[in-house]
């Protein structure tokens, strides 16, 4: 066989250094990683990929001859290309919409459990954030106690699920006028979360929906429920809960695992049980059980967005983001990765396999064959808790030094910049911001969300992106995977200022804060909107008169579709650098890339390449700074 | 001559032409009942990207003369006077792989196939469908194929389409703002994102 250039692959798959070296370790040790699989599955079909295969009932699966040549043009129920393509793509983005707000009303459970006595472990952390976001519901706060008011709030906010009220009452206190009537005029309110989703799964069956418009309105609507909803209540409650993240330091990439203590990674989402974890692992009894094992201490890391909420909130490090997940395994230094939900590869247990590592699943919806289950309850939260770092530390002594390897440069990162921290640091009102916008120094802002994919080079799009935008004074707001990205890459760090243009570069320096904010998890893109909707408040205008840009280079998640889609329905131009499931029709598209504008002032975009991406914003920017007449 | 003809341009990599030619030459000639069959059937067509996520459809071209009849020592390789198919005897098969070596289009492969009894592998290559044909009928991955990019019949009458379509196009493009290629505007936006995501990524790009 012809000896393959590993060093090659790993630079074409990542471009973080401590990635490649693990994806190198990977490869020569035979351990399957999702690149391998990107290329087993090569070619991948050109009917799916755009969006004409409609497998929903039984009549098909069917697909349409986009080149119109002598195949089908039809379904066999009859829908045409413009009807399948909208309805697949409905279909998608309300499972990210679900899955963003079924995450939320968990940690609303367990904050009404708490507010109860029930919750084992927790209580209410941010009473401040409490009484705020409960006045925004009219619930009386003033002499009360903290768990009276988190009961009445958990409970209306649990009320948005399924309100008979007309709509989700965040949108009351949080959305511009402006951008409200804009909703209205085009009938896309969101009326209540699970409400949007099960009339989205409604309208996927055969013979509801048609109207292409009509859906693509219908999944705009869902989106909002999720924006401004699920996510939007998942931040809050997780705040309330758990803390108002404040900026701190922190390190990231795999070399925050540990040479000599029980390495425990902490992958998923939803941040309900791990905040228990991080409880737990300060116990005295586990410490010294550590010890008693041969270990120098316990040593917490995050994956992916349960490692941004840890990471924001307490300054735990980040081993990685999507494709990092089986390369923190293939170090040989993890004892156990717990699990929540989310962007898990099913394939995490075959991984584990090669080595001592143990995959602890936790969430009653997220079993994967091969795992440790322990069942999170709040009941009980803290004990499982305890038990899984028991189960991790007893892993310890079966781990074989001689096939551990773990990069030895961990990145230094700032983060936890939410909106309440980055208008207190401004002074308590938006205006230095809005008078730096005015003055040019920054033109404008754009959000970098969304995953990792593997047909594109880790981290790349994300990193090279905000470079071209930093260096064109425009502040970059990053969460979830693009969070992870630009801290690997150092662009989280004040001292990155320097890449920045002048105007930028001179208001970071006056902050001390890096030119790309790490706001959270990608439920905290909601932090993003409520930033929009406060600066547009201040203005008197609305969100979509803004210069903001929304941007996901590396996505892969029907979540990504969600969040690109309550960005575009606020009014925020943005890009995806890889195509959804739409170029089977060029009507489907034309709406999308086009006719949006005349709604909602905003509208998507395609563009993998980062600089011509940098070009399309900067454009958009200065088409809204013009009509604002700055 | 009838003959397959490929249209690369119109290939979007579905490989359903895979899925119905490991179909046909299945036992029971039945999706849901070839899964369970030993030996299990295979595609004799292949379905690859190249470059840029573009994909070919390749399969026997059933050349004359054929280069693997020629190299076959056991004679295990011939012609089918009718339809001019290259065929196999699998039981003459020795598994020695010179026709795959002789090969210009790399498509033999190497399998175990249900017609005979013996424990190992032979060339179980593209038959034409030859079954299929003589019924009249198409062969399976062009039926299979929803977009046009393969196609039956008589070769040069095939060709002669295509010639068609290009002088249509070389009249018809009367300036550099006249585009007339066949393929729509959003499939061809969607390649050319292709090429830029294999431009940023690991898989091969142009």
């Amino acid at each position: 066989m012809k000896k393959i250039d590993v060093k090659f692959i790993a630079q074409q798959r990542s471009i973080d250094e401590s990635s490649r070296e693990i994806i190198e370790k990977a490869i020569n040790e035979g351990i399957e990683t999702a690149w391998d699989r990107l290329e087993k599955q090569q070619p991948q079909c050109g009917f799916g990929q755009l969006g004409v295969c409609c497998n929903n009932c039984s009549m098909g699966p069917c697909r349409i001859d986009v080149f119109e040549e002598d195949g089908p043009t039809k379904g066999v129920c009859g829908a045409n290309v413009d009807t399948i393509v909208a309805r697949n793509l409905l279909d998608d983005l309300l499972v990210g919409a679900a899955a963003h707000s079924d995450h939320g009303r968990e940690v609303l459970e367990v904050l009404l459990d708490t507010a109860e006595g029930k919750a084992q472990g927790y209580e209410i952390t941010d009473v401040e954030k409490l009484k705020i976001v409960a006045k925004e519901y009219h619930i009386e706060v003033e002499d009360r106690d903290k768990n009276d008011i988190a009961k009445d709030l958990a409970l209306k906010m649990l009320d948005e699920f399924g309100t008979v009220k007309g709509h989700i009452d965040l949108v009351n206190s949080r959305v511009p006028e402006k951008t409200f009537a804009r909703w209205e005029k085009a009938g896309i309110v969101p009326r209540g979360v699970d409400r949007e989703i099960v009339e989205g799964a409604h309208r996927v069956h055969m013979g509801v929906g048609a109207d292409p418009t009509n859906m693509l309105l219908h999944s705009l609507r869902i989106s909002l429920s999720d924006g401004w909803g699920g996510s939007m209540m998942a931040t809050d409650a997780s705040d309330i809960l758990f803390g108002t993240p404040a900026p701190n330091t922190s390190f990231v990439n795999l070399g925050v695992l540990s040479h000599d203590k029980v390495n425990v990674v902490l992958h998923g989402h939803n941040p309900i049980l791990s905040e228990m974890i991080v409880k737990a692992a300060g116990d005295p009894e586990l410490k010294a059980l550590a010890e008693e094992q041969g270990a120098n201490g316990i040593n917490l890391v995050g994956m992916c967005c349960t490692g941004n909420e840890l990471l924001v909130r307490h300054g735990i490090p980040l081993a990685g983001n999507l494709l990092d997940q089986e390369l923190s395994i293939a170090t040989g230094a993890v004892e156990a990765m717990v699990i929540d939900y989310q962007c898990i590869f099913p394939s995490i247990t075959e991984t584990a396999k090669c080595f001592h590592t143990k995959i602890v699943a936790t969430s009653e919806k997220s079993k994967v064959p091969g795992a440790i289950y322990k069942e999170f309850h709040p009941e009980t939260a803290l004990d499982t808790a305890k038990e899984i770092i028991r189960i991790a530390i007893e892993n310890y002594p079966n781990r074989n030094p001689n096939r551990v390897q773990i990069p030895n440069k961990p990145m230094e990162l700032m983060a936890g910049f939410s909106e309440e921290k980055l208008r207190e640091s401004l002074g308590g009102t938006y205006k230095p911001l809005i008078d730096a916008i005015v003055a040019g120094k920054i033109k404008g802002v754009v959000g970098l969300v969304g995953c990792n994919n593997p047909k594109i080079k880790q981290d790349y799009g994300f990193v090279a992106l905000t470079k071209e935008l930093i260096k064109r004074d425009i502040l970059v707001l990053v969460t979830g995977c693009g969070g992870v990205a630009g801290g690997k890459a150092g662009l989280l760090m004040p001292e990155s200022a320097k890449l920045a243009g002048d105007g930028l570069r001179s208001v970071c320096e006056a902050l001390g804060i890096p030119p790309a904010l790490h706001m959270g998890s990608c439920v905290d893109n909601s932090r993003i909107l409520v930033l929009g909707a406060n600066i547009a408040k201040e203005l008197g205008c609305g969100i979509e008169d803004l210069p903001l840009g929304g941007g996901a280079p590396e996505w892969y998640s029907q979540k990504a579709i969600s969040i690109a889609a309550y960005f575009v329905s606020s009014g925020v131009y943005t890009i995806l650098g890889l195509p959804p499931k739409v170029f089977g029709s060029e009507k489907v598209v034309d709406i999308l890339t086009n006719k949006l504008n005349d709604v909602l002032n905003a509208a998507f975009a395609v563009e993998p390449d980062p600089v011509k991406a940098a070009d399309m914003f900067e454009a958009e920017i200065n088409r809204k700074r013009k009509a604002l007449g700055i | 001559m009838e003959n397959i003809f490929i249209r690369p341009e119109l290939c979007i990599g579905c490989r359903h032409c895979e899925i119905a030619c490991a179909v046909e030459h299945s036992q029971s000639k039945e999706l849901f009942g070839m899964l369970n069959e030993i030996p299990q059937s295979r595609p004799r067509i292949h379905v690859e990207i190249g470059v840029d996520f573009l994909t070919f459809p390749n399969r026997c071209r059933h050349c004359d003369p054929a280069p693997c009849i020629q190299v076959c020592p056991t004679d295990a390789l011939y012609r089918d006077k009718d339809t001019g198919n290259v065929l196999i005897a699998y039981n003459k098969c020795i598994d020695c792989g010179a026709c795959a070596i002789a090969c210009p289009f790399g498509i033999i492969t190497f399998h175990k196939v249900p017609e005979i009894s013996f424990d190992r592998e032979v060339n179980a290559k593209c038959d034409g469908c030859i079954d299929r044909v003589r019924e009249g009928r198409e062969p399976a991955c062009v039926e299979a194929c929803k977009t046009g990019a393969l196609v039956f019949g008589e070769i040069n009458q095939l060709i002669r389409n295509s010639r068609k379509d290009f002088t249509i196009r070389m009249i018809k493009s009367q300036g550099a703002d006249v585009e007339t290629s066949k393929i729509p505007k959003s499939v061809q936006q969607y390649r050319e994102i292709l090429k830029k995501i294999a431009e940023i990524g690991p898989l091969p790009n142009s």
